[in-house]
């Protein structure tokens, strides 16, 4: 629904997003707001909304594969961990400038993902998801049998950090603002993708994949790239995640990080790129709260350690997954949406 | 000859023991609307699926505008011209009405995937281009009141016509319905007759009409070929279908005469 008074002189008009002028208003005080939040921040918080900045990008990625073309991805997390290897690699090896090292990483992820992607072309729902997870199980495999000298072996790599026209980027607010930087091209991208003609083509075949061939979509190809997309996206949030953590090592990209990254996206709404922008930061915001929670219990409780925590906090997660998916299946973003037409017929309820 | 835009040679498709369709020989003409009726079962969707390339026949040829294509995938042939339009609801419910007619114009935009995600200014001007041509299709149809409305949220009748809609974007040279009027009320029936007829004479696109609804069949096409148990029975102008004896005895008499 449109605020009251806007008219479109072309019908391409009406694909923009932002519409009025004080929509495109608030939009840009948001956006210079973020940029200006480092000011203000606690060291501890900009970290946290950096880390989710850089799980914006792979969730982000998530939606074009998942969401937008229906094609069911539990291996996400393991394409991160190929991004953040090879942008390491690329980084220490080859000593090339993170702006560099990080797109190559994207491009080995998404070049990576075509492998597990390809057998999308004949096989879907839980068969697929299975295939995905495979390349969840032989990520760890693979990075600790290749040479030593490509990926570290088991021991993972060191990390040099960010330089940017001669200057070194370092502490918590310069990796902020590279991260925000990023995300904004991301996010942007994908609100571009969704309303071009191939985003179009990934959302015919989420649709309705017999018909969609009959209207001269190539299925193998368009199922493919959306795979290739969306691990792009991955590969990407991994070299800023090796840049934000200093230290790769196989561990840190699980299969359970794969489903959190799903639980994101559902909860956030799978059809649309906000979707994925507002679960990364409604589970984000639970995951803090349940830990704080569990940290304030075992301080107190004496038989409630981390081995008890951990997995109780996981549980709470899984639960408001779950009831998301019962009482609104469309996740937040139809919420926000109610909220926002509300809001415009306020105080005179018409239609 | 050449008026032949597509033709099906001796086509047979089985499902195990079922002969589905049965040596099925079928032409149809530049400017025509050929309609195919048969009873339930008959195989008519049997046909037109291998037609549109769902099925591959277990032997027999599909010409279209003179070349073999029997073995070319659906989205090949959506390229070289054949467009149609499915029994049952088939839109794609959770875009605008817009989009799925935007939808069909596929094959006809070039971005690709980094023109989608940049959306630079050509990808911008295609995107234009083509929503103005989509919204032609939404004048002719009829839609203007609903472009922006989501497909889930209309009426089957109006799914139906979006389906149509779909199907026109793809400028195709033939167009292929199945049995576009079932469950439509006598109104919308009329529209759609309506709007079959225009893209018949308006757009110069042969039709290929599977339907039930006789009155209608005999009153718009061109050629009606009749098929019972996956064969042809008869074929022909409307009128001396119409009075043909085989054709009423597979009707039991009915409603045909
Ligand atoms: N995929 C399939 N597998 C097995 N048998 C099938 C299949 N599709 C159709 N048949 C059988 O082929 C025969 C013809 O079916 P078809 O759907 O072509 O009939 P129809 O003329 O379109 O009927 P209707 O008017 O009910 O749509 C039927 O006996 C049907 O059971
Ligand atoms: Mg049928």
């Amino acid at each position: 629904m449109l605020p009251s008074g806007v008219i479109f002189k072309k019908y391409s008009g009406e694909e923009a997003y932002l519409v009025t002028r004080p929509q495109k208003l608030v939009f840009a005080l948001f956006i210079v707001a973020l940029f200006l939040f480092p000011m203000v921040s606690s060291t501890y918080l900009l970290g946290t909304v950096s880390f989710m900045f850089i799980t914006m990008i792979a969730v982000l990625g998530l939606q074009i594969t998942v969401g937008m073309a229906g094609q069911i991805n539990l291996g996400q997390s393991a394409f991160v961990g190929v991004g953040a290897y090879v942008t390491a690699a690329m980084a220490v090896n080859y000593e090339l400038p993170f702006y560099v090292a990080i797109p190559i990483g994207g491009l080995a992820a998404g070049l990576t993902s075509i492998l597990f992607g390809l057998p999308a072309a004949r096989i879907k729902g839980f068969y697929l998801a299975l295939t995905t997870v495979a390349a969840q199980v032989m990520f760890p495999l693979a990075i600790s049998r290749l040479p030593r000298s490509w990926f570290g072996g088991p021991n993972g790599m060191s990390m040099p950090s960010m330089e940017l026209f001669g200057y070194e980027i370092w502490g918590q607010q310069g990796i902020y603002l590279i991260n925000l930087c990023f995300l904004i091209v991301f996010a942007t991208l994908t609100f571009n993708l969704q309303r071009s003609r191939t985003g179009r083509a990934f959302i015919a075949i989420r649709e309705n994949d017999v018909v969609a061939p009959v209207m001269g979509i190539n299925l193998v190809k368009y199922k493919i790239l959306a795979f290739f997309a969306g691990a792009v996206f991955a590969g990407i949030s991994g070299g800023l995640y090796a840049y934000y953590v200093t230290y790769v090592t196989a561990e840190q990209f699980t299969l359970w990080l794969s489903v959190i990254y799903l639980g994101m996206l559902l909860i956030g709404g799978m059809t649309s790129p906000l979707g994925a922008i507002f679960g990364v930061i409604i589970i984000t915001l639970l995951q803090e709260t349940t830990h704080d929670i569990g940290g304030f219990l075992s301080d107190r409780i004496s038989f409630l350690d981390e081995s008890v925590i951990f997995p109780a906090t996981n549980i709470v997660l899984g639960a408001v997954i779950i009831a998301v998916l019962i009482f609104e299946p469309n996740g937040m973003v139809r919420r926000w949406r109610i909220a926002k037409a509300a809001y415009r017929i306020w105080p005179k309820p018409h239609g | 000859m050449s008026n032949i835009v597509l033709s099906a040679k001796n086509l047979r498709l089985t499902f195990g023991a079922i002969t589905a369709v049965d040596d099925i020989s079928l032409h149809v003409k530049k400017g025509q609307i050929s309609a195919v009726i048969g009873p339930n079962g008959a195989g008519k969707s049997s046909l037109l699926n291998c037609l549109s390339g769902f099925y591959k026949p277990s032997s027999g040829m599909v010409e279209f505008e003179g070349e073999d294509i029997t073995n070319l995938a659906p989205f090949r042939r959506a390229e070289r011209g054949m467009a149609r339009t499915f029994q049952g609801n088939q839109t794609y419910q959770s875009m605008t009405v817009r989009e799925n007619i935007l939808s069909g114009f596929h094959n006809q935009m070039s971005s690709g995937l980094l023109g989608g995600l940049l959306y630079w200014g050509r990808v911008q001007k295609e995107n234009a281009h083509f929503i103005n041509l989509a919204e032609e299709i939404i004048e002719f149809l009829e839609l203007e009141q609903l472009r922006n409305t989501i497909v889930g949220e209309l009426g089957y009748g109006l799914r139906k016509r979006i389906d149509l809609g779909r199907a026109l974007g793809l400028n195709p040279k033939i167009l292929i319905m199945d049995e576009p009027m079932a469950g439509m009320n006598t109104e919308e029936k009329g529209d759609l007759a309506r709007f079959i007829l225009d893209i018949r004479d308006a757009r110069n696109i042969p039709v290929i009409l599977v339907e039930h609804d006789m009155e209608v069949v005999m009153d718009i096409s061109d050629e009606v070929t009749v098929i019972d148990w996956g064969k042809v029975i008869s074929s022909g102008a409307p009128d001396a279908v119409r009075n043909d004896p085989k054709v009423i005895s597979a009707y039991l008499g009915g409603d045909v005469a």
